[in-house]
This record gives C-alpha cells, structure tokens and sequence, in this order.
C-alpha cells in the first residue's frame, strides 16, 4: 500500500534531554503565527459566505418585519464594518471569548467545551483501536505469513480501507443494532435513564462502541499493513539475525526491538489520523447521533453561526498542530537516533 | 509457445494476482460507467416503479428506492460520476503537486522553505470539515465538490513530488545536464520528472479513490450536486428506510467499496511494478 | 524466521479475552434495554415529549418559532380558545361582544385567576400585553393586531378592545399561541427582549414552568391554582430534545417517550412506527396553523411572467402522488391558496380551476405552446431551477419528483439546494429565483396568514415569508381589503371564495398540499389533541392510561 507521506520525518544525529524542552518551545511559538493565519483565513471565508444569522433566525421564527431583522443584526454586531468585526474577533480569540450562540443561548465556550468531551471520547477510543488492534493484527500478520490467519486479516484489511465510512456505519447499525439488538442505534446515552457512576459509563460504553469501531477501521486497516511490512523488513535485518544467533529468546527480540522500530511509521500515521479525526467525526457523528463538535460545527454552519463554527474549525486547526508535536515528541522517545532539530 | 515481449514493468504488474482483478474489476466499472446510456437509457431520476421493491422484482435487478427509481440504474449512471470526479480531482492535484512541489524541490532555499510553509498551512487545516464549509459556502455543485476536494487533497501530493524532485535532483546525470548548461524548465521537464513518474504515478491513482469516497462522504451529508445521481446521494436517501429496506443504502455502498477496493490493488500492484522492491522473506 | 514463536498463543489470547469482553458489555446490559412499559409507569403521571429544536426562550409573545410555541402555550393562556372547527371559545375571557360596527369588542374576564407567582390577573395585563408586548414584537403581531388602536380597562375584569376600523380576523388570533397574555407586574419598564422572565416565564396556564437543564430537557409543573377546577390531569410534562432523529424514533419506540412532535421523526418512520401496537397517530390539531405546502414562482421573470406557463406548471404536478409517496400520506393535494381546514367557517371553496383533471398533461402541453415556448431541441422548452426549501430531505425528494413531471411538458428543472441563510437571502433579499419550495402557515383566519402573500403592500424586498412572488392585482388587493372587514359572515365568505378563484387562475404560487402536522404518541395518552392547536394548546385535558 502506498503510504501517504507523514507531515515531519526527520533523521540527524542525536540530540537529547534539554533539546527537547527547546524543541517543544520551538515549536509551539511557530504554531501561534500558524494557528493565527488559520483563524484569519477561516474569518474571511465564513464572511464570504451569503446570509447572516439574522436571515437564519428570521427563517426559523417563520415571519420578519423589518424592525426585528435590524434588531437581530444589531445584535448580532453585524452592522459594523468587517475590519472592525475582523479585530474585535481577533481580540476575542486571543481572550479566549469565542462569542455567544444565540441559538443555543449559552456562550460558545462552554457549547464547545461541553460537547468536546464527547468528541475526545470518540477519538481517543477510535486512536487507541485502531493503534492497539493495528498493531497486533499487523504483528499477527506478519509472524504467520503463510497462514490462513495473515490471510484472512489482510483480506479484511484491504476491505476496511476500501469503504466509505458512513456506509460501513450505517450497516453496522442494520446488523449490531437493529436486527441484533447488541447495541443501541444511536445517542451517547439512554434517554430519559438518568444513570449515575458506573451504570452511567457501562451505558456510554455501549453507545460507543460502534461509532468508534467505526471510526477506527479505515486507520486500522493502514497500520495493519504498516506493521506487517515494517515487522517483515525489521525481521530481515543484521540486528535481529545476530540476535537470534546469539540465541536471544524470539519474544525477547520481537517484543524489545522490532516491535519499536516497527511501530515508527504507526507513530507518524497516528499523528495524522488525530488530525483529521474530527472532520472523520463529522459523518460518523452523523450517522450515530453522537453529540460532539463535528455534529456541532454541521448545525453551526447551517446555521450560519460563524462564530461558532469559526470556533471549531480554529480549535480544530490547534489539535491538528498539537498533534503533530506530541508524534514528534513520541517518535524521538521511541527512536532515539532521531534529532528534534 | 509465442513470447510477448512486455516490458518488464506491465510482466510484473500481471504477476500480481491481486492487482489482475484489482484491474479486471476497475475494467468492469469504467464499462458500466461508459454504456450506462445503453443499458439504463434515460435518466435515473425517473419514477419507473413501485416504490420499496426489493431485488429481482417487476424486471428492477437490485429493487427500487423509497421514490420509485430503479436502483440499477443509479448505480451505473452513479459510476460515471464518482469515476469521473475521482479522475478529474486526480489529474488536476497531480498537476499543482507538480507544479509546487517540483519547484519547491528543484529550486530550494527561500522559494523550497515559502512554498513548503504554505503546503503546510493547507495540511494543518481539517480536511473533511474545510471541505464541508467550502462547498456549503458556495453551494452544492459539481464544480464546487471537485474544487473543494482539490484544496484539501493537494498537500500531501506537493510534498511527494517535492521529496522525489530532491532527492533526483542530486543524482548524477541531472547535475551533469546542469552543467552543461541545460535549461531549469528542461532540466525538471526531461530528467528529473520521468524518473519520479512511477512515485507520482501511484500516489495519483490512490487519490482517485480518495476522491471518489471525499465525494460520496459529501453527498450523503447532503453536500453534493443535487441534480446528478451519485453512490453517495443514493446512501443519504436510502437513509430514511433503513429500517425495512437496508439494500437502498446497502447496495451503492458496496458499489463505493468495490471500485474504490479496485483501485488501490491496481495502485498496489502499479507500485511493486514501477518500484520493485526485493521480495520481503526471500532471503530467508 | 516466522516459525516457532511461543508467544503468539499468548497474543491470541488476549485478543481473544478482550473480544469476550467486549462482547458481554454489550449483551449483557442489553437485557435491561427493552422495557417499554416499566419504564413508562415508573415516571408516575408526567408526560415525556420530545421536540426540536432547543428553544431559545420560553415566551412564545415575542417568538413564533414552532418548539416555542409549543412551551409557550402551556404556561401562558390567552383570551381565547379554539375548537376542532376553529370557532372561539372562552379563556380567559369569559365572554365578548361587539359594538360600534366591529370597531369596539368588550371582553369580560374571568375572575379569580392567579399568576403563578400569586399575583392577581386583571385587565391590565391583558392591555398591556396585547399593545406593548404581542404587537410590537410578536413576528405576525402587526398583522393579528393591525387595527388595534387602544384598550380601554373600566374595571379589572374587563377589557375593551379599540379598533381603528372593523377586523373580524382577530378574533382568530387571541389564542395562546398568538396572543399570549403576559404579567404587566413582571414586564413594564423592562427591555421586554431581554427580561429574564422569558426564560423562567410566568404565566397563568395550566403548567408551572419548573426547571430547564440546557442541551437536554425543560420541566413543567402542575399549576395547582389553574382556574379550570380540576385540570390539568397531568403532574408534570418533560419536554426532552434529542437532535438525532434516529435516537428519537428509537426513545418513542422503547417507550422513553410517550408523544412525538411533527418534525422530529421521518414521514417513513412515523408510518412504520405508527404501525405498532403501542404507538398511534394522534391526528388533527394543526387547524390553527393551517400549513400549507407550497411554490413560489418569480411572476416579474419570464417565462413565469405569462399566466398560462404558471398555470401549465401547475398541471403538470401529481398531487397526490407527492402526498402518498413523499409525505407517506401525512397530507391532503391542495387545491388553492385556501386550506379546507377553513371549511368550517364556510372560507373554503373548492370550486376553482382545478389541476387535478385525468387530461392535465395535455393541457399543460398546450398551454405552453399557446404561450409561445415550443419545443425545441431534445424536447425541452426552456429551464427552470427550483431552489429547494431548506426543511428537510423530504423537500429534495419532492424536487427530484417535480424534475421528472416537468420532463414531460418539456421543462428542464434544476435543483439548487442550499442552507437557510443562503435561500433566505436569495430568494427574499435578492429575488434572484425562479421557483421555490417551501410551506406557509394560514393561521386561524386567511387574512391573518394567507393575505400576507399576495397584496401588493406586503411586496417588501428583504423581508422574509411575503409577497416574495411579486404579484400584483388591483382587484385582488381590493377584495383582501374589503375581506378585511367584512363583518357579516356570509358575505366575507362570499368574498374569500372569489379570492380564490382569482388566484387560482393567476397561479402566482403553486399549492401543493395541506399538511398534516401529526403527533405520534403512545396509545396511553389520551386527550392530546382537543382543539385546533393540538400539541400547541395547554394539554390540560390530556391523560395518562394504564
């Protein structure tokens, strides 16, 4: 499988300990200008857009008289010219003020902090199966290559990486949910159940687990291959025959060495696929009900609550940016021949 | 027994049993996708029968959907579009990964370090949802789908070419056509670009698949021209029956699956026959 | 180099475990998910509904968004109420005449009517709220109230409304949904948009607000004091907002939620899960909305500016066919601009142009040709683009039918989906459209909902939900004005049915259907729908069974 390229690989001669505080400071005064030139971007473009919200507000009410679109706009401070509506946002950003919904009538960050948990939820678990079952699926496919096994998961591999999300969603809920019965069809919890503690996490478990089987299944199938080819190839080298013949112990060998190297690429794929989850969210949420920012930012940009959504796809853009750090971080733990220059 | 001279790279592809039917199944969907006109005449948004029929009904192959149109016929006028927007998008990002990468790559310094900033730039911003906002921003149309993937699509492609372009660039034979005085633009067009092809090559036929699920993710959210039949709409619409009538959603979504499956073992299989690798346990 | 490696029964294994795992999580809390009843008894006497959206206040005087309304109407009552057959009925006002030609109507209020906050109701707050709250900034208070020039209050019990000129239409438009009476006590002096009491709102109705846990549910309460002796049956109602439809059907389903909302669940779901034997469809009770579903065509650009194209679109649509395969039969084929929910005061007729003749293609074929557009080459005529109403899927599929009938006379139709902001702009501030689709309410009287479409003075660009098709008739603006204030019934209905007639023939809008905004409830409610505001009146006859 063609690999798409990662967004940072470097390889130099080692720099440890202290480097990597300067690394990460480095780095992160480079994502503000980034992170800034986003925000600006995403302001103009959601400017561009025709309609305001006062439009959208009034089409909801099902009337308008004149008075109230004006009083709506003046609300809104859509009457102001864009430059001035430009750096008012920009102060606000920076004040972490990202505005208020009049929509949902609460302040858009607490909207998106609140629906945000739902949608690290979901990415965290979809990361962490597809990481942890690409990881021993791959390993398995690569240690009983020429069994019905290696087969049978590349088979399905190959299969995963080929379907469309939403539809891979959707019949799962024909099978799992409607004519099993195994799990809920959608939302985060059960209606109306009101459950506390553990009965509260054993219900948001249930509901979790199709949308984040899921959302992990494109990804899974990638670093299965990943891992199958970086564990064949590590398998071949010097190091590993020269352990062997020092009759190093096999688990010993795959568990301490190749199972590092080879996790590597996982490493750098894991960081893009934490950078592009929430928009995969948008459709997984879609289709489960689940309440979290993509769900969010699709009604937002209905809506045409800029700020809102110009909210999202900022703090998007920063998770993005952080993500792409931690994997650097991750990787020079990992591989400690690799320089954060 | 005749020998067919093939040049070596079509022998290895054809060694590949995956990639043969990768390949057949590809040819298979193009062909349907080419004389749609000839086995489903007219348009796939016509009422041609009951509603909810399932399968093998009334002369309907796979059924019909909640409105009455045969969900054959979507299916094969539906091949047309997402082949073609999944080609358009990939010939169209391949030229400006050419174009920016290859000079990233070959001119280097400030102008590698500018263009790389804005490569950048464009791979920090969450695709899907920069698409969404895109193409709702300026209304569901074919154009607008192809152009909003395009944005989101070229990055990763840029810095392909940008890393092939560098890493050729410092092979012999290139930096003798520099010193004999050759042309930059001749230089990047006859030396360094054919031997970067085949990467370039593969890459570009992933992004067709790419594309093709970028665009029925769209549509099924509603984002897609709605006057074209696409695998994507169909899903959306079958969405409302899924209850009692799953093949509604069920059947384009394998259509979705099969080609886009055909695809990447032909890109597999493209890949071990323009860059052979020395087979991985053969020197066991 | 793959042999021999000991370990790998240990990694199945643990795959092997965590699947089993997984497995029982999931079948395991399962058995407790299928209750349907015991769930439902368990709440005791309340009443769980769900609805969306969120709403964004809770007094419906100063907004008419639909969940709104639907909280709105609980805590606050009106001066009137309405039956099945829109006729008034007492509320709060117990009694009314008229005087002064129509120009003074005297209401006697009831007595002993309390707040919820214990403070007496008096004729005060019914001034106050009808002229500074319901007609300044209620979205149709302008049009309910237009005439209202003042009201006078002789005593606390008695109100007397002061019209500039005779308005019969208001006298359908007093209910709680339109003209909710709000406490002066609570809202005099105050920035009315912004008082906090529109979001913990205090009425006289049947339900007490009595908590709101934002993004999930709104809590109201028995009123104990509620002027009706015994009623409400209800202990308390849970509006619940679930934004996934799916989730939605599935609570109704299991019982979570006893009653449904139109809007919230598919037509293709409602029909599967009215099906059920312990869901029904709860019908009626949109009388006093009078919905109907709707084309605006651009009369100002051709080829939509000639009669005879507007009238062969209007052929040219199977009605019926719309109604049973796209709105699973949730309707009624429209055949003008008046609903025949209106029968019962005599304001229907259907005795128009009618579209719905077996030979209609064929004269939609010919009026095309008489109009001078033949057909040219591939059979088509000429182009529209239909710019879809952004209410649903449902719209789409209605489109892709209409591109397909359309074929037929030789019209190339294109769709143009976009968002609400979008079409809101386009097609009201822009007049940048050829058709669109979308609905319109009546409300209890046409002058009240339907005439805002096609009087001349109501041709206001930027505007929302007017005369956005532009037409303009001397006569037909004559006969709404006349309809206005024709006082003797007979004579007003006289009047409507030549409006009708009229529009019909000029077809400057293309009816489609009468919507049936129905319920699904469970079959243990009982008395959901007692008048014409169904789910929008106070639900204080409704009861819990079993």
């Amino acid at each position: 499988m063609t690999e798409v390229p990662p967004a940072v690989t470097q390889q130099a001669p080692a720099a440890r300990g202290g480097g990597r505080w300067r690394f990460l400071r480095r780095r992160l005064l480079q994502a503000v200008p980034v992170v800034l030139l986003i925000v600006t971007c995403n302001f103009f473009l959601l400017r561009l857009a025709p309609g305001d919200p006062a439009s959208v507000l009034a089409g909801e009410a099902g009337a308008a008289s004149p008075e109230y679109m004006a009083q709506l706009r003046e609300q809104f401070g859509l009457d102001q010219p864009l430059l001035i509506q430009y750096l008012a946002y920009l102060w606000n950003v920076v004040t972490l003020d990202l505005g208020y919904s009049f929509r949902y009538q609460e302040s858009n960050l607490s909207l998106i902090a609140g629906r945000m948990s739902a949608t690290l939820l979901l990415m965290a678990s979809s990361v962490l199966l597809s990481v942890g079952f690409g990881m021993l699926l791959g390993l398995v496919a690569a240690l009983r290559r020429d069994r019905v096994e290696a087969a049978l998961i590349l088979l399905a591999a190959v299969l995963a990486y080929a379907a469309p999300i939403f539809w891979l969603g959707l019949m799962f809920i024909v099978l799992f949910a409607i004519k099993l019965g195994w799990v809920p069809t959608s939302g985060m919890v059960t209606v109306g159940a009101a459950h506390q503690g553990l009965a509260h996490v054993l219900d948001v478990a249930r509901h979790l687990i199709l949308p984040a089987v899921t959302l992990s299944l494109f990804y899974m199938a990638l670093y299965t291959r990943l891992m199958r080819a970086a564990v064949l190839e590590n398998l071949r080298m010097n190091y590993v025959v020269t352990a062997q013949a020092k009759g190093v112990p096999p688990r010993r060998i795959v568990l301490r060495h190749v199972l590092r190297n080879a996790v590597l690429p996982l490493i750098t794929m894991a960081g893009v696929q934490i950078g592009g989850a929430l928009g995969g969210s948008v459709v997984v949420e879609s289709v489960f009900g689940w309440p979290g920012l993509g769900l969010l930012a699709f009604d937002a940009l209905h809506a045409r609550d800029l700020n809102l959504l110009l909210g999202i796809l900022s703090l998007s853009s920063v998770v993005v940016v952080l993500a792409n750090l931690v994997v650097d971080l991750m990787y020079s733990v990992i591989d400690p021949r690799v320089a954060l220059s | 027994m005749a020998t067919l001279h093939l040049p070596p790279a079509l022998r290895r592809f054809l060694r590949q049993p995956a990639a043969v039917a990768g390949a057949l199944v590809l040819l298979g969907v193009v062909s349907l996708a080419a004389t749609a006109d000839l086995i489903y005449p007219g348009d796939p948004f016509d009422i041609v029968g009951r509603p909810y029929l399932p399968p093998f009904t009334d002369g309907h192959l796979l059924g019909t959907d909640t409105l009455g149109r045969d969900i054959a016929a979507g299916v094969v006028h539906g091949a047309r579009v997402s082949l073609l927007i999944g080609t358009l998008t990939a010939v169209l990002v391949t030229a400006i990964a050419i174009l920016i990468g290859g000079a990233a790559g070959y001119l280097g310094g400030k102008v590698d370090d500018a263009l790389m900033r804005f490569t950048e730039l464009f791979q920090t911003i969450p695709s899907f949802l920069f698409a969404i906002v895109v193409v709702a921003i300026l209304e569901p149309s074919l154009e607008t789908v192809v152009g909003a993937i395009i944005i989101v699509s070229w990055a990763p492609l840029a810095r392909l070419v940008r890393a092939e372009v560098v890493g050729l660039r410092s092979r012999e034979y290139v930096q003798a056509a520099i010193a004999m005085g050759m042309r930059d633009a001749s230089v990047l067009g006859r030396q360094i670009l054919p031997n970067a092809l085949p990467a370039i090559l593969v890459a570009a036929s992933v992004m067709v698949a790419t594309a093709i699920l970028f665009e029925s993710g769209l549509s099924f959210l509603g984002l897609g021209d709605p006057n074209v039949m696409s695998w994507g709409l169909m899903i959306g619409a079958g969405r409302a029956a899924i209850r009692t009538a799953w093949w509604m959603s069920g059947i384009p979504g394998i259509a979705i699956l099969l080609t886009v499956l055909s695809i990447n073992l032909v890109g597999d299989g493209l890949n071990e026959a323009l860059n052979p690798r020395v087979a991985v346990g053969s020197g066991r | 180099m793959a042999a021999a490696y000991g370990n790998q029964g240990g990694a199945k294994m643990q795959r092997r475990d965590l699947l089993a795992t997984m497995a029982a999580i999931g079948l395991g809390a399962t058995s407790g998910a299928r209750a349907q009843q015991p769930a439902a008894d368990a709440r005791g006497n309340t009443l769980v509904v769900v609805t969306t959206p969120e709403p964004t206040v809770l007094t419906n005087a100063i907004n008419s968004a639909p969940s709104v309304a639907e909280l709105g109407t609980k805590i606050y009552d009106g001066l009137l109420e309405y039956d099945m057959g829109m006729q008034p009925q007492p509320s709060l006002a117990e009694s009314w005449e008229m005087s002064d030609g129509g120009k003074s109507i005297t209401f006697r209020l009831r007595r002993g009517v309390t707040w919820h906050d214990g403070r007496p109701f008096t004729s005060a707050d019914v001034a106050f709220s009808l002229l500074e709250v319901v007609k300044k900034f209620h979205p149709r208070g302008p049009g309910n109230l237009g005439p209202l020039r003042a009201v006078d209050t002789p005593d606390e019990h008695t109100a007397v409304l002061r019209l500039e000129h005779p308005y019969p239409p208001m006298m359908k438009g007093l209910s709680s949904l339109e003209a909710p009476i709000v406490a002066k006590h609570l809202y005099e002096g105050t920035d009315i948009r912004n008082n906090p009491h529109n979001n913990r709102p205090i009425g006289t109705g049947p339900f007490r607000f009595a908590s709101w846990e934002r993004g999930a549910s709104i809590t109201l309460e028995k009123n104990p004091n509620y002027w009706r002796p015994g009623r409400p049956y209800l202990d308390r109602i849970i509006f619940r907002f679930i934004n996934d439809p799916a989730t939605r059907a599935a609570a109704l389903e299991s019982g979570e939620v006893d009653v449904a909302f139109f809007g919230t669940i598919t037509p293709a779901e409602m029909r599967r899960l009215g099906a059920l034997p312990h869901l029904e469809i709860a019908r009626g009770g949109y009388e006093a909305l009078a919905p109907v579903m709707l084309m605006e065509l651009n009369t100002r650009k051709p080829p939509l500016d000639d009669r005879r194209v507007r009238q062969a679109l209007a052929y040219a649509i199977d009605r019926k066919f719309i109604v049973d395969n796209i709105w699973y039969g949730f309707g009624k084929p429209a055949v003008g601009p008046i609903s025949s929910v209106y029968a019962p005061s005599g304001l229907f007729t259907d005795d128009v142009l009618r579209f719905d003749v077996p030979d209609r293609i064929e004269r939609a074929n010919a009026l095309l040709d008489a109009a001078g557009y033949r057909r040219g080459r591939g059979g088509i005529r000429f182009e529209l683009t239909q710019d879809v109403g952004p209410y649903g899927e449902d719209y789409r599929r209605m489109g892709e039918y209409m591109r397909q009938a359309y074929a037929r006379i030789g019209v190339r139709l294109n769709l143009r989906s976009t968002d609400q902001a979008s079409y809101v702009r386009r097609v009201y501030m822009e007049y940048d459209f050829d058709m669109t689709s979308g609905w319109y309410v009546g409300m209890g009287d046409p002058t009240l909902g339907v005439q805002r479409q096609f009087v001349t003075s109501n041709i206001r660009q930027g505007i929302p939900f007017n005369n956005v098709a532009r037409y303009s008739d001397p006569e037909n603006d004559q006969l709404w004005a006349q309809a206005a204030v024709e006082m003797d019934p007979a004579a007003r209905a006289r009047i409507f049915h030549a409006i009708q007639r009229k529009l019909v023939e000029d077809s400057p809008l293309i009816w489609i259907m009468e919507m049936e905004l129905v319920a699904l409830q469970n079959r243990r409610v009982k008395n959901l729908i007692t008048s014409a505001l169904g789910v929008r009146g106070g639900l204080y006859e409704t009861r819990l069974e079993g």
